[in-house]
């Protein structure tokens, strides 16, 4: 009996092999990753969430470009702006504590509080001069949205671009350019956030954003060399370069195909990391300025008004953890996907039908 | 195998017990403070220096420390009235004519440094040699003006420095000092020296490292006379370089030179810990100022150093400080009043919010101005007027006052506080009834009005009058901002909403029409507005002047009655108003948060703030 | 290899000149230094603004403001090292020397415990790959990494320092929070032990109603004021001790290990009552130290004569017992001071501060007892630190989880499962190690943070360290600070970099360092 068990689990566990093989049998590498991400539900699920909610805030909000001169505008649904004020309304809106600007929104149905479910004029309260506060976290989400996109996309491209150049080539080049990196890695972040808020606190958020990039692609591209470092020392580069490719060829073709599941996995890292790094700053006074807004901006400014009027920091709070968690789960979708030796997760349905066919076999 | 899970299983319950033994919470409200005697105050920085009167360690932190170490002739109560201390001397004027205004001032007898050593008006010698520029020249200490002399004091190129004739005399007996100046000083009151223990810098002068003896003590002193009455250049400067840098120290513990600590105040400096906090212990030998309250005193007051905002509401509520004295904002004064434990105190601060119109070019700059406030034009007052009509000021102090300070009031005035002498009558008589009359919506359609002359295009739709607004990216400023933008949309005025991190040096820069800021006056002053206004003056950024109103600026500088004065004031006010050059919005509200335990907590609108009164403190 | 080096700490410096001049200036654009005296009315305004402008040179353009600075550091090759003074008049070099010590004190405690915490997090969902555990703990981790530091500094105030202080004025639990905590507890022992849905519901059981009853015992007896283990506790942890280090270090099918620990546990519970003695009022420091050196002594002779084969593993295991097992004693040691401490006057039954490194009104007698003055420094250390790991450990969660995963996927593991050995052996003995060497790069580069790292945590608990001093220094447009700081950390960061690409190639000797 136990030599029979034996030889089903070894017959399983080939079986579970198998699972895996058939699954990616005649796909090309790029759809196998695919099929792997999709199967993430973690990750899948974030991906909805984050285009859900980049939807949502923007048409909500609108879009807002240009300078305070020549504003381009692109109004969104929400029938309140941010740079409304109604003291009155506010404060004719009082909560049980006395705070005014109490938020309308109510999700719990008439069966539990009495008040049927509403999101009412205010859904999110009223700050102190009865600004809209749905309209402030909307725009306050679509600036740090794209504080944050700016960032990823500037810290990957100089990032890649500095890391690969470095680890290909390596000698005096990898040595000039790691000092570059040196260089701007222990330029404190704080500083920069100083002097744009100085210096440049008119020009709205994008500046920020673009030096806040600037600044960020340190980590990235010492990923990125030392991936390419050890990635060219691989047989399949020397096979290119007996072959004939040039330089350009195998990093496009060769090592960089190889190296994208780590500077996605990195690239996504930076993108929360990013959203965080705009609270700190705003908290510290060196990021977004008033009256620009932005989900630090509101988090650090409300963040302890929790035993008065909670939603003031609860929404900004909610969007800035829910993005940040979005990021980091697709992340590790798109790390367990581009991972050549991870197996894929193999359920307890798909172990349940190996057994039977291996005891069907037996 | 089973026996492991079971062990693995006590040690899960072992440990997590133990770690969720400090995540448990329940509601229990807090218990009152037993009957204790120490206070201890939020400071927002830390101690840097034990001599409050260098300019790089006059901060708010060191100053504190000084007037809970320090007594001298005056201090301000929370009114702000100047009040005599009568148990430390009395001074008065003993001669006023047009160039010869002499003040005598004389210590009483019996008072002593906390080391013994009496205090008399060689103690008061050294206010002359920290504020008097021609002094510290004429001593070779070097020119204050040009570059640091011996004693880096702050008090240099004031009007004590500007007026003072020749070095103060002391009297036979020694207990008192007759000042000279060249003519009468309308603020006289508050020029007068306060008392330092020379005879200690004479001892730090000669290295020593103890308490000196009562004789030492005496000669010390005598010595310090003499090397004052003689300009003993060399030993002066030992002592400006001990005055100026031995002082700054962080850190008080037995190793500290005892020479540094001696002091008159009720308190005295006990230990230190660097960027920690300071404690400070009752001064036994006090005698110098009010005496302690009788019940329950306070025996210690420790300033711990922590940054405003939740960080120290939080400290308040969990009872690691009794005194919250920072700059809430409204969110954090909800947050203060939450707190079961504690008692918010509002007040109001001699600091004051005002919008300033630019009319010209300011003082020396070369770059004309060509705004729509621009010069004395017809057309260029009537924008003034209308904007000024159109400051919904009502509005600004519901949002920015009242959720600190119900009872606080729209200010009137630029030359008197509200509650001061003669602001009713001056308020009643300059025009600026104009502006509290009728409702905002009246004042603002008046305003549209005026505008329309001009624009006729102007409507509360269209804004065809850009105005360029001076303003920091502080929350406050920002939010009056957006009070005052929606507002004169109204008139049709398109006011600017960027701030500028960069504002003060942009106070002259023509290319904005106006300027939003507050005046932070240290002293109640009778002439202390007239650098405001004075053309060419050195606080009148906005190219204002006026030669009449110069006039009556300049007669201020006399002694007058208090009827002149507000005369005088009205006179100014009128003029002011009349040119619409500017608007006072509100005195800066306060707030002090304390422990509901700890009573006589007054909030003051000068510094030192809470703690003036600090000899009421008591649980 | 010696070449290279000295090659690159030359470029160290080029990189560190560089940006030290980057940065002067961009701090000196930053702000307004004269901003506050324009808002000024006193009358010798033009005097101070004078004065000030001398004092900073702000007549002078700061590219040339820069070198006079840099004089002082180049001073520093012939034994005058100035950095300056700050505004307020203080030695630079003061102020940081003052701020390193603190800083360290901040972030050493929790950067260990976030490493012990994280790594071993991770080990565990790896091993537990797609578990409940293993989603539960990353789904915690993310949330972890996306909560903004001043956030989570807050709401740690609010329930580990004023609510729980509140709690203690009537230290009972209340039901729904003993069951709430139960809960917990057993979920997450169940889950960690995992195993077939039998087993898992009876560990969920067992914890579930021990940690019930142990709760309603603690808070029937104002254990919570009045802490301490006894012996009794002492004996249960050493066991639990001895047991769990032998099953991870060499199995408990080592009867011989099992015992050596079992005995030396023994020996510590039966030590309890003299050391009692030996931890006295006058202890010290050194007083613990000794204690836990004659442990590791005693526990190594232990191993020694117990068994002549495979020594050297027995001995471990038997000192890392006695190590352990030491730890309850001293914290029960801390524990019984707890109560006077917690009545003392200084206290006044708040014991959890919100700010500060120290109790001011701690009175001579108690701030020179050891006891008193490290639980003191530990009630005040508690909160930062607990901030500091929480939003950390989270990343060492991820990083040990991926690099275990992808070492457990390698063709030697497979090898070494082949040939029979125990799930045990094979990731202790072969993965761990492999797993652990990727994170020592990061753990280098963590390091060079610190000093960055916890501007936003030193602000908020009072903490006078590199990260406030920084802070501070930009706040008040103090350069020559603001310098200090930056060239401290910059070198800090250029040598960890150095240390780390070093490491690097020391590991994987694929990688070249080109000469």
């Amino acid at each position: 009996m136990a030599k029979k068990n034996q030889e089903v689990e070894q017959t399983t566990e080939k079986n579970e092999n198998e699972i895996s093989l058939r699954e990616t049998a005649g796909l090309s590498q790029g759809q196998i990753i695919f099929r792997r991400f999709v199967r993430h539900r973690a990750a899948m699920f974030s991906l909805f969430s984050i285009v859900f909610i980049i939807l949502f805030t923007y048409t909500a909000s609108g879009i807002h470009l240009g300078s305070e001169k020549n504003p381009i505008t692109v109004p969104g649904w929400w029938g309140h702006t941010i740079e409304e004020i109604d003291v009155a309304g506010a404060n004719a809106n009082l909560c049980e504590n006395g705070i005014p600007g109490c938020p309308t929104l109510d999700i719990l149905p008439s069966f539990i509080d009495g008040t049927g479910m509403q999101i009412g004029p205010h859904p999110f309260g009223q700050e102190s001069l009865g600004t809209d506060y749905f309209a402030l976290v909307m725009r306050g989400a679509e600036q740090s949205i794209m504080v944050m996109l700016v960032v990823g996309l500037l810290g990957v491209a100089i990032g890649t671009t500095i890391g690969a150049i470095a680890g290909f080539y390596g000698g005096w080049v990898d040595a000039i350019l790691m000092r570059v990196t040196d260089l701007f890695l222990v330029t404190p972040t704080l500083i920069i956030g100083a002097v744009i808020g100085f210096r440049f606190g008119n020009a709205g958020v994008f500046p920020l954003a673009i030096m806040i990039g600037v600044f960020s692609w340190m980590g990235l591209a010492r990923f990125v060399r030392t991936e390419f470092l050890s990635l060219r020392e691989r047989e399949f580069v020397d096979a290119a370069r007996v072959a004939g490719a040039s330089n350009a060829r195998i990093i496009f073709k060769h090592i960089l195909p190889n190296a994208i599941g780590i500077i996605i996995v990195a690239g996504t890292l930076l993108l929360s990391g990013s959203i965080l790094l705009e609270s700190a700053l705003s908290y510290l006074g060196f990021g977004v300025q008033s009256p620009d807004v932005s989900l630090g901006l509101l988090i650090s400014h409300y963040q302890d008004t929790f035993t008065v009027s909670p939603w003031l920091f609860f929404w900004p709070g909610f969007f800035i953890i829910t993005i940040a968690l979005c990021i980091n789960f697709i992340g590790d979708g798109l790390r367990d996907a581009f991972d050549p030796r991870q197996k894929r997760r193999i359920t307890k349905k798909d172990r349940e039908q190996a057994k039977a066919a291996a005891k069907a076999g037996a | 195998m089973k026996a492991t899970r079971i062990v693995r299983a006590v040690a899960g319950v072992a440990i997590s017990g133990l770690t969720i033994a400090g995540l448990s919470v329940a509601a229990v409200a807090p218990a009152g403070a037993a009957a204790r005697s120490t206070v201890v105050m939020m400071e927002t920085s830390a101690l840097t220096s034990l001599n409050g009167g260098t300019p790089d360690t006059n901060l708010v932190t060191n100053t504190d420390v000084g007037y809970l170490t320090g007594m001298g002739f005056i201090y301000y109560d929370n009114k702000p009235n100047l009040i005599r201390n009568t148990k430390f001397g009395h001074f008065e004027v003993v001669k006023k004519t047009a160039t010869d205004f002499q003040v005598k001032y004389t210590v009483n007898k019996g008072q002593v440094w906390s080391d013994g050593t009496p205090i008399d008006a060689v103690d008061l010698l050294l206010s002359h040699v920290l504020s008097s520029g021609k002094y510290s020249i004429a001593a070779g200490l070097g020119d204050p003006s040009v570059s640091t002399a011996a004693f880096d004091s702050v008090g240099y190129g004031g009007t004590y420095d500007g007026h003072v004739v020749g070095t103060p005399v002391l009297s036979a007996d020694k207990m008192s000092l007759t000042i000279k100046y060249d003519s009468f000083q309308p603020e006289w009151e508050i020029l007068g020296p306060g008392p330092s223990p020379v005879h200690t810098l004479e001892l730090l002068a000669a290295g020593k490292t103890k308490l000196g003896t009562a004789k030492e003590n005496l000669a010390a002193k005598a010595a310090f006379l003499k090397d004052f009455t003689t300009k003993n250049t060399a030993q002066l400067k030992k002592i400006g370089a001990i005055w100026s840098k031995s002082f700054n120290i962080k850190t008080v513990d037995s190793s500290t030179n005892p020479l540094l600590l001696v002091c008159n105040g009720a308190f005295k400096v006990a230990s230190a810990v660097a960027d920690q906090s300071v404690t400070m212990v009752l001064n036994p030998k006090y005698n110098s100022g009010p005496a302690m309250t009788k019940t329950n005193p306070i025996t210690k007051v420790i300033f711990s150093f922590i940054a405003d905002g939740s960080p120290s509401y939080q400290a308040l509520r969990n009872g690691d400080i009794d005194i919250y004295d920072g700059q809430p904002d409204a969110a954090g004064v909800a947050q203060l009043k939450a707190i079961r434990s504690a008692t918010v105190y509002g007040g109001v601060s001699m600091t004051y919010e005002h919008v300033d119109l630019r009319v010209g070019a300011a003082n020396g700059d070369k770059t004309e101005y060509t705004g729509p406030f621009a010069g004395d034009t017809q057309k260029a007052k009537d924008l003034r007027h209308a904007f000024l009509l159109a400051l919904p000021r009502g509005d600004i102090l519901d949002s920015q006052v009242k959720p600190f300070n119900p009872s606080g009031v729209v200010m009137n005035s630029h030359f008197t506080l509200p509650g001061q002498t003669g602001y009713s009558t001056i308020v009643a008589g300059s025009g600026v009834s104009e502006y509290t009359t009728g409702t905002q919506a009246e004042r603002t359609a008046k305003a549209l009005a005026l505008v329309k002359k001009y624009y006729p295009t102007a409507s509360a739709t269209v804004q065809p009058v850009d105005i360029k607004f001076l303003f920091k990216g502080s929350q406050r400023r920002i939010d009056e901002n957006k009070l005052i933008a929606a507002e004169e949309a109204k008139a049709g005025f398109n006011v600017s909403t960027t701030p500028n991190a960069a504002w003060s040096s942009n106070l002259s820069n023509v290319s904005y029409d106006l300027a939003m800021f507050a005046w932070a006056p240290s002293s109640v002053s009778q002439t202390g507005t007239n650098a405001n206004f004075q053309t060419d003056g050195g606080n009148n950024h906005s190219g204002w002047g006026n030669a009449e109103l110069d006039k009556i600026l300049h007669s201020l500088e006399a002694y007058l009655t208090p009827a002149q004065i507000t005369a005088k004031y009205l006179a100014a006010e009128k003029i002011v108003n009349a040119n619409y050059y500017t608007l006072p919005l509100y005195q800066w509200p306060t707030t002090i948060a304390a422990n509901t335990a700890l009573k006589g907590i007054k909030s003051a609108p000068l510094t030192p703030n809470v703690v003036w009164n600090f000899w009421e403190w008591h649980y | 290899m010696f070449a290279y080096i000295v090659r690159r700490l030359g470029m160290m410096m080029v990189v560190v000149f560089g940006a030290s001049f980057m940065a002067y200036n961009l701090e000196a654009y930053s702000s307004d230094p004269l901003a506050e005296l324009q808002q000024s009315t006193a009358p010798n305004k033009q005097y101070l603004i004078e004065r000030l402008t001398r004092d900073l040179m702000l007549d002078v353009p700061p590219p040339i403001r820069y070198f006079n600075w840099l004089k002082g550091l180049v001073a520093g090759l012939w034994g005058q090292f100035d950095l300056g003074m700050t505004r307020d008049k203080h030695s630079v070099a003061e102020y940081i020397g003052a701020a390193i010590p603190t800083t360290f004190r901040l972030v050493i405690g929790s950067t260990v415990l976030a490493i012990v915490i994280g790594i071993t997090i991770g080990m565990v969902t790896a091993i537990r790959q797609y578990s409940r555990f293993d989603y539960s703990m990353t789904f915690v981790a993310f949330l972890l990494f996306s909560l903004p530091v001043f956030w989570v500094a807050v709401l740690l105030k609010e329930y580990l320092a004023i609510q729980f202080n509140d709690f203690l004025l009537d230290p009972h639990m209340t039901w729904p929070y003993i069951i709430a905590f139960s809960l917990f507890a057993g979920l997450l022992w169940a889950s960690i032990i995992g195993g077939e849905r039998r087993r898992f519901y009876a560990v969920f059981v067992g914890v579930f109603v021990g940690n019930a009853i142990l709760l309603e015992v603690l808070s029937l007896t104002s254990w919570f004021i009045q802490p301490g283990l006894g012996i009794a506790g002492v004996a249960v942890f050493g066991g639990v001790i001895a047991v769990a280090v032998t099953q991870i270090s060499t199995g408990l099918d080592d009867k011989k290990a099992l015992y050596a620990s079992l005995i030396t546990a023994g020996l510590v519970v039966a030590a309890y009552y003299p050391l009692q003695l030996v931890m006295n009022d006058k202890a010290s420091l050194l007083t613990v130290i000794a204690l836990f050196a004659g442990v590791l002594v005693a526990a190594g002779a232990v191993g020694y004569f117990i068994t002549k084969i495979d020594r050297r593993a027995i001995m471990r295991t038997a000192m890392l017992t006695g190590f352990l097992a030491m730890i309850p004693v001293v914290v029960d040691r801390f524990m019984q001071e707890f109560g006077a401490y917690y009545k003392s006057d200084a206290i006044n039954g708040r014991p959890i501060p919100t700010m500060g490194q120290a109790n001011q009104l701690l009175t001579p007698e108690q701030a020179h007892n050891f006891w008193i003055n490290s639980l003191d420094g530990f009630t005040h250390v508690f909160l930062p630190t607990v901030a500091l790991t929480l939003i950390s450990f989270a990343g060492y969660v991820r990083f040990s989880r991926g690099s275990l995963l992808e070492v457990l996927n390698m063709d030697y593991i497979r090898t070494a499962r082949a040939k029979g050995l125990t799930e045990r052996t094979v990731i202790v003995r072969h993965a761990l190690r492999n797993a652990m060497l990727p994170l020592t790069t990061i753990l280098v580069n963590d390091f060079a943070g610190v000093i960055g790292g916890a501007i936003i945590t030193e602000s908020i608990f009072g903490w006078k360290g590199m990260g406030s001093l920084f802070n501070q220094a930009i706040g008040s447009y103090d350069l020559n600070l603001f310098m200090g700081v930056f060239i401290i950390s910059s070198f800090l960061t250029v040598l960890a970099n150095l240390v780390a690409d070093l490491l690097f190639g020391v590991m994987d000797p694929r990688i070249r360092i080109r000469k």
